[in-house]
């Protein structure tokens, strides 16, 4: 047998040679857009937590804030408000997420328990966050903050778009 | 061979094979190859349409296919679910024409539609319960073809198939529930997305890959719209289209009902039965006696009368259920809510139930690990049954751990609902 291969053999082995070439064509930017949100890039962009200062926020009671927090990555939307619990608890202080480290679902303070309290499936969280009951497998994450101090000498809260810790 | 092909045409082959079926001079009257010369231009332009597209061979093979003589009310159940798609297809091409696929216009352009169209909110009533008719087609369907073993060989891919295809639906109905973006279908979003990053390794970009970052957002939508309105429904009318490629292929005989034996000697009778079956009869390596049916009818009118029937009163049931109960459209999405709860479909009331058993470290082993298991369970049954039984009394060792799955699966949704409407 010579090592040429005949007319047929080239006709088929060219074939498929040009197929994969079209799939391998075609997958490339397919690939890479459906990937791109793993290395996009998210802006982080800082918001004041509304409602005021904090410094009339009472020891050991979770309290509800707003936030328009913008999302920093993927196409132009408008800020989605978000649930920031400003706790005081033994001179720390804390802005809780309302996400539930679950499914997450909106948690709340639940002042009947003493804990946070998720209604999806029942997670609970104590006030410094730790996990203590249901499902969730980590403790309620705190947004990325810092308190500042206003023109009026009263301490207000700023929050990131992203949370302290992965969920 | 020749009598094998043309199946009934064949003179004395009537008596086992073919009872009941229409003899071919009759059917001739209805479709049929003309012979010439062919008068009035209504025929002659048939003729001519027939001549270069062959179709009345098309519709007389599918029309005249041998069905079962027995259990003709239990085989409608796959057309039905295949004409409650067809009108899921027609209502949602219609949704499509208003709605807006965006985290600000989506809610609104609903909210259009239920105030400045005529009909627009029935037709979004009749994509819902069309929905809701359609799992429990499914449901019947599978445990019809269950009970009655009908995914025996040579029927293991048709059964498979038709797993995959309940899998497609159940994933349309989660992606279709995200797209409204009121608050039930946002929290949906939120929960169905956070799913996929307790998969061990790929967990947490699978996640970000579907919302389009951390957070649930603009992405997120067009990302579920996308699977809800083009990938899932091209890869089901492509599993669709195999599936009835594979009934036709089988028959639609699987039931021990049609292939009872009536004579004293039924080794006889059956081998008797296999010489004279029609096309596909009998699939090669099959039982004998799961071979060839013993009665048959043609598919028109008989079973068609059947099917229609049965397609008629469920598609006037959702229309009519579309119409009084409609589908519901809560407040917009709010992400700073403090007391929402999401409650799922109740098709999916034993999944989010499971939530609630596994905690912290096994959550990922109660979503995957659990629920693959139960997937591939069913996936695998034709070749984790390996009894050769088709009556449902003989064939306790699969029936019995397989009601008691079902029962779990019915006491898990209880269980949910319990907890969901009950708090």
């Amino acid at each position: 047998m010579s090592s040429r291969i005949s007319r047929r053999q080239f006709m088929v082995r060219g074939t498929g040679a040009m197929a994969g070439l079209i799939t391998a064509m075609l997958s490339v930017p397919a690939v890479g857009f459906l990937l791109s949100p793993l290395w996009a890039a998210t802006k982080e962009i800082w918001v004041d937590v509304q409602g005021g200062s904090i410094d009339d926020i009472p020891e050991g009671l979770p309290t509800a804030r707003i936030a328009a927090v913008p999302l920093g990555s993927g196409p132009p939307a408008p800020p989605v408000n978000r649930v920031v619990y400003v706790t005081k608890y033994q001179g720390k202080l804390y802005a809780f997420s309302n996400i539930c480290t679950h499914m997450q679902c909106d948690v709340h303070w639940e002042p009947s328990l003493d804990l946070f309290e998720c209604p999806c499936h029942g997670g609970l969280y104590a006030i410094t966050g730790r996990n203590v009951g249901g499902p969730p497998p980590q403790p309620l994450p705190q947004w990325v903050h810092r308190v500042y101090t206003g023109a009026d000498g009263k301490q207000y809260l700023r929050i990131a778009n992203r949370l302290e810790e992965q969920i | 061979m020749s009598d094998r092909r043309l199946g009934t045409e064949v003179p004395g082959a009537e008596a086992p094979g073919s009872n009941g079926a229409t003899p071919p001079e009759e059917r001739g009257d209805f479709i049929g190859l003309f012979p010439e010369p062919v008068l009035g231009p209504f025929r002659r332009s048939w003729a001519w349409f027939d001549d270069r597209t062959g179709i009345s061979g098309l519709l007389y093979k599918g029309l005249y296919e041998a069905v079962p003589r027995q259990g003709g009310w239990a085989y409608t159940l796959g057309s039905a679910t295949l004409v409650v798609i067809i009108v899921q297809f027609f209502t949602g091409i219609f949704l499509l024409l208003d709605y807006v696929p965006s985290v600000t216009q989506a809610y609104s352009s609903l909210l259009y539609l239920r105030t400045n169209d005529l009909f627009g909110d029935w037709m979004r009533g009749i994509h819902l319960w069309g929905a809701y008719i359609l799992m429990l087609l499914i449901g019947a369907h599978a445990l019809r073809t269950f009970i009655s073993a009908s995914y025996k060989k040579p029927r293991e891919l048709n059964w498979i198939s038709g797993v995959m295809l309940f899998f497609l639906v159940l994933a349309m109905a989660i992606t279709g529930a995200m797209l409204p973006w009121d608050q039930a279908s946002y929290w949906t979003a939120v929960v169905v997305t956070n799913i996929p990053h307790y998969l061990p390794v790929i967990g947490n970009g699978l996640r970000t890959l579907w919302r389009g970052g951390d957070f649930v957002g603009p992405v997120t939508l067009t990302r579920t719209f996308a699977l809800h309105i083009w990938v899932l429904p091209a890869l089901l009318l492509g599993l669709i289209g195999g599936h009835l490629y594979l009934l036709r292929r089988h028959g639609e005989f699987g039931s021990w009902v049609n292939y009872r034996t009536t004579t004293a000697d039924p080794g006889r009778e059956v081998a008797e039965r296999v010489r004279h079956a029609e096309p596909p009869y009998p699939t090669r390596g099959a039982d004998p006696q799961y071979s060839a049916p013993s009665q048959t009818v043609d598919f028109f009118p008989d079973q068609l009368f059947k099917d229609t029937l049965v397609s008629l009163v469920l598609v006037v049931f959702i229309f009519v259920m579309g119409l009084i109960s409609g589908a519901p459209l809560d407040g917009p999405a709010n992400a700073a809510t403090l007391t929402y709860v999401p409650t799922p479909e109740w098709f999916y009331l034993p999944l989010d139930q499971l939530l609630v058993f596994f905690p912290t470290a096994l959550v990922g082993f109660g979503v995957f690990v659990v629920v693959g298991i139960g997937a591939t369970l069913m996936l695998a049954l034709p070749f984790i049954d390996r009894n050769p039984e088709r009556h449902p009394i003989r064939r306790p060792d699969v029936l019995i751990p397989a009601f008691f799955l079902i029962g779990t699966v019915i006491y898990l949704a209880m269980l949910g609902v319990n907890r969901l409407y009950n708090l």
